[in-house]
């Protein structure tokens, strides 16, 4: 049981970390490899809070979503100016800025790890298991901001019109969406949901200017677990990918992790690149 | 636009140089470390410590009246960065000796290039037994080696700890590897029982699977020869987790003033190992150590570690090399400075420096500590004890 608590409290870290990527690239095909590092400004944002003037880590999360909300539309206006090839440009002009906010982030932050402090644990006999006020943090925080953009994408006019370009955006634009509203609305949650992640990453692991590229690893593993615009499926892949390496790590050992994970994505993107909640027989479908 | 200067720094674009710029000639050497990236931190630290040390030689007029300029250079902590810049530093500069490096890996490359280059090289964190092992490189030299961890270490298993079953974690690094092996061998044969013996990759986000192992297996005592950053994770988990440790035993990455404030109260009763820090030092260096770590504190405005201490030391070893040459009417060529650092014999706050055949040094030893009441307080071994150990511990 104690095991599957873990399981579970670390798949939801890895949707949490997931969805601002996810939204970004499906809505606007932009490959953000700067994800990671943005990530950690949010957390170094709620560092200095927590840390500085003694917030709780909770109340930390407005403002470092609405940092990061303005960080992303910084990072939209760059790249508008970026030509076609987009998804190639993006990859490279956002690999770029991920340097300079790794350099900027050694400079401004120092290279010394930070940490927010540990959380307190309770024994809860029911299950037999042991859990963190930080795991409970973490899967409460992902499951509403999951549940939240699916709502968005499903249930109002708008995410219809963000599926809608997800899914084809000239087809989109001739059906008369403003794709680049679509666009600059894309960036701008997906930022505030980075901001959400910056923080409780901070708290799950620690903040380092160059440790940005295990969350952007992790968010586009966890995105093509779950398929382009599939925000449950986010949540779903994040729950079976953290499953599948505390398995390892339990029954196989530690040093099987990244190669059982490696080789069920490689498998994944051989037999199903659309996602492994995708619907191929009904295209056009949100899971 | 300081902005865009610390940016060029830090990216490594242009050379460090530090101390030297008088008018007479000067003496050139080159410090390559990893100043950003991954292993910035430790890197840093070993940068200043060098620092510290050449600003010390000047400040008592140099080598023979003579100012050491050092040319600083940033590996960006990847090996192949680290071969460009040592070539540079070599080929173009025509530095009189290398120092620091952090982490075998990146060491390895400009140790090889020291060889080419008969430039002497005394490196600040190398490990890895293989390095100096039946080869010979008649440049290459270090201020750390591996037994001076595992003996201590293990001897502090055996006589204090007598755990009945450990579990050893160790990250997949050449000299974290060879020290998982070699501490498991020494602990089976002197009868503990090594239940859990896994390598992790170094920055894995969750250790929560392999402690619940670590629970399953009854497992007494953990040796984590992971780093820093590794440490914090897994310390965290372990006390969220209200896993119970008769010893937790972070050989690197523990036994630091920073981690002791990261951590705060949950890093209480850890034990770590160092070589070096304030108030734990040789015995007979305590008014160097202090001088040190004031002087330090006074420069840079931070409190100096062991990392620190390793980078002054090479330096020093070098510095006290090159001193010894020019005394001696020797031309500052590599062979000479290599033959002086083989004869060096100086007593360091961190060790009695001297060099075995291999480049290894003779007398290195680290000691055990533990953190109590926010303090690292040495335990291990006897005749270096500062303090009583505190039980249970963690």
């Amino acid at each position: 049981m104690q095991l599957l608590v873990n399981s579970l409290a670390l798949g939801s870290f890895y949707a949490l970390i997931a969805l601002g990527f996810a939204l970004i690239f499906g809505v606007t095909r932009t490959f953000n490899l700067a994800h990671g590092e943005l990530i950690l400004l949010g957390g170094y944002i709620s560092y200095f809070l927590f840390k500085g003037a003694g917030i709780h880590i909770l109340w930390t999360l407005p403002p470092s979503m609405l940092a990061l909300l303005g960080a992303a539309l910084v990072l939209h206006a760059i790249l508008r100016r970026v030509r076609e090839p987009y998804e190639l440009n993006t990859l490279v002009v956002t690999f770029g800025l991920a340097l300079v906010l790794q350099n900027a982030m050694l400079v401004i932050f120092t290279a010394d790890y930070r940490l927010i402090g540990h959380g307190r644990q309770f024994f809860l006999e029911s299950l037999d298991a042991y859990v963190s006020d930080t795991q409970i943090t973490v899967f409460l925080t992902s499951l509403l901001a999951t549940l939240s953009v699916h709502f968005l994408m499903r249930k109002t006019f708008l995410g219809k019109a963000l599926r809608a370009t997800i899914q084809d955006r000239e087809a989109a634009r001739l059906a008369g969406i403003h794709v680049d509203h679509m666009t600059l609305i894309a960036f701008g949650t997906g930022g505030a949901l980075i901001g959400l992640a910056g923080p409780l990453y901070a708290q799950t692991t620690y903040l380092h200017p160059f440790g940005g590229s295990e969350p952007t690893l992790l968010a586009i593993i966890v995105s093509i677990f779950a398929g382009v615009g599939r925000t449950r499926g986010l949540l779903l892949g994040g729950w079976l990918l953290g499953t599948i390496e505390s398995a390892t790590v339990f029954f196989l050992g530690s040093s099987w992790r990244e190669m059982v994970s490696a080789m069920i994505l490689i498998g994944l993107l051989l037999l199903r690149p659309e996602g492994l909640w995708s619907e191929r027989s009904k295209p056009g479908r949100e899971a | 636009m300081f902005l865009v200067a610390s940016l060029a720094w830090s990216s490594g674009l242009g050379p460090v140089t530090a101390a030297g710029t008088v008018g007479s000639p000067g003496i050139t050497i080159g410090e390559i470390d990893p100043l950003t990236g991954k292993l910035a931190k430790h890197g840093q630290e070993i940068h200043e410590g060098i620092l510290y040390a050449v600003e010390e030689a000047n400040s008592k007029g140099g080598i023979q009246g003579r100012k050491i300029e050092v040319i600083s250079r940033d590996d960006q902590s990847l090996p192949d960065v680290a071969i460009n810049q040592a070539e540079d530093l070599l080929y173009r500069y025509k530095v009189s000796g290398l120092v620091g490096g952090y982490v075998d890996s990146l060491v390895a490359p400009v140790s090889e290039l020291a060889a080419k280059y008969h430039v002497p090289y005394v490196a600040s964190a190398s490990l890895q037994r293989t390095l100096t092992l039946g080869r010979n490189n008649p440049f290459f030299f270090r201020v750390a080696h591996l037994d001076g961890i595992v003996e201590p270490l293990c001897s502090f298993l055996e006589k204090v700890v007598r755990p009945a079953s450990v579990a050893i974690l160790y990250t997949a690094t050449p000299g974290s590897t060879e020290f998982g092996q070699e501490v498991k061998a020494r602990l089976i044969r002197s009868g503990i029982d090594v239940k859990v013996f896994e390598k992790f990759r170094p920055g894995s986000p969750d250790f929560s699977a392999f402690l619940l192992k670590l629970r399953a297996d009854g497992v007494e005592a953990l040796v984590c020869g992971g780093f820093f950053p590794d440490h914090l994770i897994l310390v965290r988990q372990i006390r969220e987790q209200n896993l119970s440790l008769k010893a937790y035993v972070g050989p690197w990455g523990v036994a630091y003033p920073s981690f002791v404030e990261e951590m705060g109260a949950a890093a209480e009763r850890l034990f770590g190992m160092c070589a070096w820090n304030q108030g734990i030092t040789l015995p007979g260096t305590e008014t160097a150590s202090e001088a040190f770590a004031e002087g330090f504190r006074k420069r840079f405005g931070k409190t100096a570690n062991t990392t620190t201490m390793h980078g002054y030391t090479s330096a020093r070893a070098l510095i006290a090399a090159l001193e010894g040459d020019l005394k001696s009417g020797g031309s500052l060529k590599g062979e000479d400075g290599s033959r002086r650092l083989r004869a060096l014999d100086i007593l360091t706050p961190m060790e009695r420096l001297a060099f075995d055949e291999k480049g290894d040094p003779r007398h290195y030893r680290q000691v055990v500590v533990q953190i109590q009441s926010g303090r690292l307080v040495a335990v291990h071994p006897p005749d270096r004890a500062g303090g009583h150990i505190q039980w249970p511990a963690p």
